[in-house]
């Protein structure tokens, strides 16, 4: 038992990075890891949303909880969150908003005068700490409408009123979706695709093209000049067999054999905008660190983990 | 003209012509409610008073009398009272929300005649009539969405109903026998109202112009006779029919004879017949003329009209209102024959006609010539109309009340009192007083309420209670079902037999198969198909008809078309030859059956025509000759409140649309209409199609409708979605802020659904969309999506997938709570003492603030007792205050709160989809545990189990599925319109190569996507693949209202019986849920003794009974008080117990006093035996 290491080296490769969206390889290690990271980056990231609202004045179509639902969704930027402290955990304040560690405060007043309905956005919401606004998407939408408004809370129409106040908080995505940091993470195995040349050659030039086609995303393609079947982008595979069901259609089972690798995968992460998506990615590998770290054993819980029998010592390496 | 007829065509089936007409199809399927009822306002209501009969009041003692009649109506709109001089209008949603009625004034003349002196005119107030929304009366009518949302309406308000004490209510479409049309019958019932009656009879319904009714009978005796049977006042009169044909017209027995056997030529007469003898229409036997001498001899004492009237007025005399102290026999004849006997008809020469008519149809049903009719069948129905209702209820009330009033002044004149002069005016109407005008109205009002008629007659109806219905807003779907529903009527709902719910093929078309709830009222409620409508009083242009002109034309029509007019009085041929022609319930001719199948085609040519008077409507029943088949004839009708349903004719060039017929139910029986898919559905070439459905789906109601691809689930599905998309939470009200309902279900977030039949854009039911797009995946994940549980994404919910609300509105009326002891008055002020409280200082709660259980909700001031009283919230959740309207008077007295009830998603709400497959939440799961896809890394809202499927063959929800991914895909809506393959196709294009699970599978392929809707799927947990491959896509979801808050029972122990000690039922008290027998049988059959008698012993009626074990008795023990020892006490400690001293009362000690545990009923029952003087002895023993 002694003695043999079961660790890896995983690496990571970037492939494509914004601020909102990243794709990246993940290397050298198995799907506990990348499916953890996975759930850490969508369920554990901390963020800030708003959490706590009074409402002062709401003369406008929508319900005070329903305003409210839809302020907490509104993604604030969340550099900060991971340095905020919890609301339960802080000692410094009793949770009203009015501590800097663990809450932000903002303000809407919006008034409609005039005729035409007023559109109340996410850019009405003035906040008390630069550093946690709406997240403002005109930049990455290209700049091709100058007037980005941000995203609508609700519409007032003349003599309609909301003035509130809303407290922000640090929170993860476990407890509420409006704290998760991750749009869409995703990960695929990467795909070995490697194609029988010799039964190849014994397809038609119709039967080559017909089973290129056959797969519904483009993974393969045929060459007209050179009269070969190439794979062009084994990433767009799907896994959904569809190319090996047609070869067995044709009656060339073994026509190409697609292995899924075992240890390497290709992440997407889409991000919220609340966190840009490289330091979702940091960020996870953080918390994922820290919860090891609370597993981990340290000496002070020896003792409490004898309680455990079994699975204390298997927890100790025995 | 034409383009006139266009405009017509396009009112009657909704071709939005302007923008503004975009409700048109949503308009049409509430028409037929407001037209009743505008029709009762314009003309019905005066029609129905100059109906009523005039009273006459004679002072015996100085021989004046005094006539009074009722003249022309006055309704008004509903108007508000603000002040003594000032007043405006009244609008529908300030009755709704002072829960108030929507009534307007209803004045009318009533002519007062001394002998031969002039009439005199006299405007009395009838009290306040419920007005109709969006009827002439209303103040929305002919409002644009604009003006109804600022009238604080819902822009596509329809109107059709009333509000009455701010509730809304509809008046049900009940099943009627048709108007007019003598129907033959075959009952048990007929064969035991006397001796020697049979079984047979002919039966017809004759309506009034004004709308009443009186239906006769016609029964077939066992002796060959026949014996005519009407009801007067709640009993039924037998008249031979002899009598009735001589006291009709001056006729003789010859005639008479001549008439009854024109239906059988003896075979010898003409070489013409023998060609008709062996084939079909032989109507008549030669048994005819035997029954005809057998009628005739029962009345041969009878040889004048005069005679007849006589005989008949002599036994009616007393029955006759107003007649009773008539001298001349005669007249009262005349009156019993005018008022009781085929009162559609006028003539004496008319009604002679019909009952010949009738006869020969009960002979010939005797015969077995021809069958009888179906009286379950939609053929021979037609249906009650809102305004109908009201006219003939009114007219009782209004004659019951010149009835009263007549007695009141024949009371003033008996009792000669001095201050009662009869030939004053202002005294008669001060008599009148008594009788108050203002109770009419009220009467009206009442019924509209309850849906109960306060009658005597009847008034020729089968039921008297449940003719309205409030109209639920819970849901667009439900709120329109109201308006389409059809009930075949409250009697038949007790019926043992199951005849009357069958799906019968007569209502092709006109009701729909599919929209049926299951159950109880199942076959008995039904809806109309979408296509249906319901003739009235108005032609499409919006005037009234003129009946008598029509029937007119029509005649002038016929007659041009070789039809043999009646007036002359000939005696015709019968059937075979010809066939008699009744137009309206009135024999007008006979038409030679050669020709009749081209009088036929040319009536319905004319119908369709724009230039001819011939309305479209017009229904040409025609009943070809069989060979005992139904009784031939051609049986012509233009009445209103029958149904009726387009349909293309197409033996007409179809020329600019004009070849749309009307068709009703009695026509269509013998019509070859074709589906519109181009073959001949298996028509033989002798029958060749004459018309052509519009569409398939015109056979299917709105609801049913909405159904996608409904042709490709298993039928039962389909009528289960019609019943959950009637509780479907959805988006119920636009003008939710100024309703005060008593409870509204709401969805917060609602979507359109991507796909979608063309219903959802004709009814604009994206107005109020009744669900969500989920992402559906279909596996077995977790074990928590077993037996139709579903599982729902967690952070899906979070972001407010089915988040919904409830409101409920409580009204205080702190004037209707005054008791009769105190006359204290009381009103809303919140007490001076406690200022903090959330109590605003109006009384009433803040608006926006929660309210938890038992916390003050609002506060009454006792201005006598100057005492302030805080009323607590009741029920078992914390509410919102929404809304707090008050009644602006001086005093605050009335006030309505309206409560906002949050119900977002929890584990044991209910949802379902568009296919009948609902399912409750097992478990909210959290986004990351759900599997997600590779490519896309969705995850879906929702997961269900594959079991759903095998077993109910839901085909379309996964065609659904696979569309709606497609759809989502390329951005747009997925048509899915039920039976679209089945339309034009020609005969000349190949079967469709293309399937429609083909089509689907492109759409996704070309984006990448599996062609079958499946998806490659990892764990969410472990993060590996699935092994098998997803079936993943959006299907619209709707949320039930069905949700556990409301639902849920917990009891550990709280309220007991006072009788029994045994825990009570009922949720709303806090009560358990019976363990009944058969739990207690499951519990026996495992042997938990233990947990057994824990719930029935321990948890239920524990009790420690004393028992004397002298006398076995139970019931004979009784304490024995203790003997106070004062001072035995000793300081610190605690005081000695007294020890319970129970003695037994029969053997006068204590020694045998044991105690048992036993079920505290077994007491009771021990005292009940005692009652009756059995006792109850135990014997105690210490075996155990």
């Amino acid at each position: 038992m002694e003695g043999k290491s079961y660790q890896r080296l995983p690496r990571v490769k970037i492939r494509e990075m914004r601020d909102d969206y990243m794709k990246f390889e993940l290397r050298d290690t198995d799907a506990s890891v990348a499916n953890a990271l996975r759930r850490v980056m969508i369920a554990e990231v901390p963020t800030v949303a708003i959490d706590l609202v009074e409402i002062e004045i709401n003369s406008s179509v929508l319900n005070d909880e329903f305003i409210a639902h839809r302020l907490g969704l509104i993604p604030l930027t969340s550099d900060r969150a991971m340095s905020m402290r919890f609301s339960r955990d802080c000692d410094a304040c009793d949770g009203d908003g009015q501590c800097e560690f663990c809450s932000v405060e903002f303000h809407l007043r919006a008034k409609c005068h005039s005729d035409q309905t007023l559109d109340v956005t996410s850019k009405d919401l003035l906040s008390s700490d630069h550093t946690v606004v709406p997240v403002d998407f005109s930049d990455s939408a290209g700049m091709e409408s100058s007037e980005q408004k941000g995203i609508i809370i609700v519409k007032l129409r003349r003599g309609q009123e909301l003035r509130l106040r809303a407290i922000a908080r640090k929170g993860i995505g476990k407890d509420h979706a409006k704290w998760s940091p991750a749009a869409t993470v995703t990960f695929m195995y990467e795909p070995d695709i490697r194609i029988n040349e010799e039964l190849m050659d014994m397809l038609t030039l119709d039967e080559k093209k017909a089973w290129v086609e056959s797969s519904p995303t483009k993974v393969f393609d045929f060459d007209p000049k050179t009269e070969k079947v190439m794979v062009v982008d084994p990433e767009a595979y799907t896994y959904d067999d569809e190319v090996i069901k047609k070869a067995e259609a044709m009656g060339k089972p073994g026509l190409v054999d697609i292995i899924a690798k075992e240890d390497s995968f290709i992440f997407t992460v889409e991000s919220t905008g609340a966190v840009k998506a490289s330091q979702l990615l940091l960020n996870a590998i953080e918390i994922l660190k820290q919860k090891l770290d609370a597993v981990r054993l340290s000496e002070d819980t020896v003792e409490a983990d004898d309680q455990f029998g079994e699975l204390g010592a298997h927890m100790r390496g025995g | 003209m034409t383009s006139k007829r266009e405009e017509k065509m396009k009112k009657m089936f909704g071709k939005p012509s302007a923008e503004s007409e975009d409700y048109a199809a949503v308009r049409e399927l509430f028409r037929h409610h407001i037209e009743s009822f505008d029709h009762f306002v314009t003309a019905g209501l005066e029609t129905m008073l100059n109906k009523i009969k005039p009273i006459e009041v004679v002072d015996s003692s100085t021989g004046t009398s005094l006539a009074i009649w009722f003249g022309k109506p006055f309704l008004f709109p509903p108007q508000k009272e603000e002040s003594k001089t000032a007043r405006g209008k009244l609008l529908p949603f300030e009755c709704r929300q002072a829960k108030v009625s929507y009534t307007g004034k209803f004045m009318a003349d009533v002519y007062f005649k001394y002998n031969d002196g002039p009439a005199i005119r006299e405007n009395f107030n009838f009290g306040q009539l419920p007005i109709m929304l969006m009827s002439k009366l209303c103040h929305l009518r002919g409002a644009n969405p604009e003006k109804l949302v600022s009238c604080k309406e819902e822009s596509s308000e329809m109107g059709g109903y009333f509000v009455l004490n701010g509730l809304e209510r509809v008046v049900r479409l009940v099943i009627l026998p048709k108007r007019n049309y003598p129907t033959s019958m075959v009952r048990n019932s007929f064969r035991d109202r006397k001796e020697g009656y049979t079984d047979k009879a002919v039966v017809i319904r004759c309506a009034r112009e004004d709308q009443s009714s009186v239906t006769v009978k016609l029964y077939y005796l066992r002796n060959d006779s026949a014996r005519l049977g009407f009801w007067i006042q709640g009993r039924e009169y037998l008249l031979p029919v002899g009598l009735v044909l001589k006291a009709l017209i001056d006729t003789t027995d010859h005639e008479i004879y001549k008439n009854l056997t024109c239906c059988y030529v003896e075979k010898d007469e003409s070489c013409d017949v023998k060609k008709y003898e062996k084939g079909k229409g032989n109507v008549g036997t030669q048994l005819v003329g035997e029954r005809a001498h057998i009628i005739l001899d029962e009345v041969r004492d009878f040889i004048t009209r005069r005679q007849c009237l006589e005989h008949i007025g002599g036994h009616f005399r007393p029955l006759m209102r107003g007649l009773e102290d008539e001298s001349d026999l005669s007249v009262v004849g005349e009156a019993v024959l005018e008022d009781y006997i085929f009162v559609h008809l006028d003539k004496g020469f008319d009604k002679f006609n019909l009952l010949i008519f009738m006869v020969q149809k009960l002979f010939s049903l005797m015969d077995q010539t021809s069958l009888p009719d179906n009286p379950d069948a939609l053929q021979n129905h037609e249906v009650l109309l809102p305004g109908h209702l009201i006219t003939i209820y009114l007219k009782e009330k209004l004659e019951d009340w010149l009835q009263r009033a007549k007695k009141l002044l024949q009371d003033q004149i008996n009792n000669k009192s001095k201050t009662f002069d009869f030939c004053s005016l202002v005294n008669v109407k001060k008599v009148l007083d008594k009788n108050p005008s203002k109770h009419i109205s009220l009467a009206v009002e009442n019924m509209l309420k309850t849906g109960r008629l306060v009658t005597q007659s009847g008034l020729d109806l089968q039921q008297r209670a449940g003719l309205t219905v409030q109209a639920e807003r819970l849901n667009y779907l439900r709120y329109l079902s109201h308006f389409r529903a059809v009930h075949r009527g409250a009697s038949f709902a007790g019926l043992r037999t199951t005849s009357v719910r069958k799906l019968l093929p007569e209502s092709w078309g006109f009701l729909c198969p599919v929209h049926t709830p299951d159950g109880e009222p199942c076959g008995l409620l039904n809806h109309m198909t979408s296509t249906c409508r319901i003739t009235s009083y108005f032609d499409a242009q919006g005037n009234i008809r003129n009946f008598l002109n029509i029937r007119e034309s029509i005649l002038t029509v016929l007659s041009e078309l070789q039809m043999i007019s009646s007036v002359p009085k000939l005696v015709q041929a019968g059937p075979p030859a010809n066939l008699s022609v009744l137009l309206d319930g009135c024999v007008v001719g006979s038409i030679s059956s050669k020709v009749v199948e081209k009088v036929v085609a040319q009536l319905r040519k004319l119908k369709v025509s724009a230039s001819s008077v011939i309305p479209d409507d017009l229904e040409v029943g025609y009943v070809p000759l069989s060979s005992r088949g139904a009784y031939p004839g051609l049986y012509l009708f233009t009445s209103p409140s029958r149904f009726v349903r387009p349909v293309k004719n197409i033996s007409i060039p179809s020329d600019e649309g004009q070849n749309i017929e009307l068709i009703g139910p009695f026509e269509q029986v013998f019509m070859e209409i074709r589906c519109p898919d181009g073959r001949d559905g298996g028509r033989k070439d002798a029958f060749p199609a004459t018309h052509e459905e519009i569409h398939p789906t015109g056979m299917l109601s709105v609801v049913a409708s909405l159904t996608p691809w409904s042709d490709h689930n298993q039928s039962p599905r389909n009528m289960y979605q019609c019943q959950m998309a009637k509780q479907t939470m959805a988006f119920s009200l636009q003008a939710l802020c100024n309703r005060a309902d008593q409870k509204l279900y709401h969805l917060k977030t609602p979507q359109s659904p991507i796909v979608r039949t063309s219903a959802y854009k004709k009814y604009c039911i994206d107005e109020y969309p009744t669900g969500t797009n989920a992402i559906v995946a279909v596996l077995s994940y977790t074990g928590y999506d077993m037996e139709d549980a579903m599982i729902l994404n967690k952070s899906s919910v979070d972001r407010g997938m089915f988040h919904g609300l409830i409101y409920q509105t409580e009204t205080i009326d702190l004037s209707d709570q005054k008791s009769r002891s105190d006359r204290s008055r009381k009103f809303f002020r919140r007490s001076n003492i406690n200022k903090n409280s959330s109590i605003d200082s109006d009384g009433l709660p803040y608006v926006g603030q929660t309210i938890k259980p038992n916390e003050e909700l609002y506060s009454i001031h006792n201005e006598v007792t100057n005492e302030s009283r805080s009323i607590k919230h009741k029920g078992s959740e914390p509410v919102i205050v929404d809304y707090v309207a008050i009644d602006g008077k001086k005093l605050l007295q009335k006030a309505s709160i309206r409560f906002r009830h949050p119900r977002n998603p929890i584990i044991g709400d209910k949802f379902s989809s568009r296919h009948g497959q609902k399912g409750v939440c097992s478990q909210l799961w959290p986004d990351i545990d759900m599997p997600f896809s590779g490519v896309t890394g969705m995850r879906p809202d929702l997961i269900i189990n594959p079991h759903a499927f095998p077993s109910r063959m839901t085909i379309a929800m996964l065609l659904e599925s696979v569309a709606a991914k497609g759809g989502s895909l390329h951005g747009k809506y997925v048509d899915a319109t039920p039976f679209a393959n089945s339309k034009n196709v020609n005969e000349e294009t190949p079967p469709q190569s293309k399937t429609l699970v083909d089509e689907l599978g492109e759409m996704l392929k070309v984006k990448g996507f599996n062609y079958h809707g499946t998806e490659v799927m990892y764990s969410g947990v472990y993060g590996t693949e699935l092994t098998c491959e997803i079936f993943m896509g959006p299907v619209y979801y709707q949320r039930l209202r069905h949700m556990v808050s409301d639902k849920y029972q917990v009891r550990s122990t709280g309220t007991i019986d006072q009788i029994t000690h045994q825990p009570i039922k009922g949720r709303k008290r806090g009560g358990g849920i019976r363990f009944g027998e058969m739990e207690r049988d499951s519990m026996l059959a495992h042997g938990a003794a233990y947990l057994l008698h824990d719930r029935l012993h321990t948890c239920s009626d524990y009790h420690i009974a004393d028992v004397c074990s002298i006398c076995g008795s139970i019931l004979t023990t009784s304490f024995v008080k203790p003997e106070r020892r004062v001072g035995r006490a000793v300081k610190g400690l605690p005081p000695i117990r007294a020890s319970k001293k129970v003695i037994c009362h029969a053997c006068q000690t204590s020694r045998g006093m044991e105690t048992v545990a036993m079920p505290y009923v077994f007491k009771y029952l021990a005292a009940e035996l005692a009652a009756m003087n059995i006792k109850l002895t135990l014997q105690l023993n210490n075996a155990a």
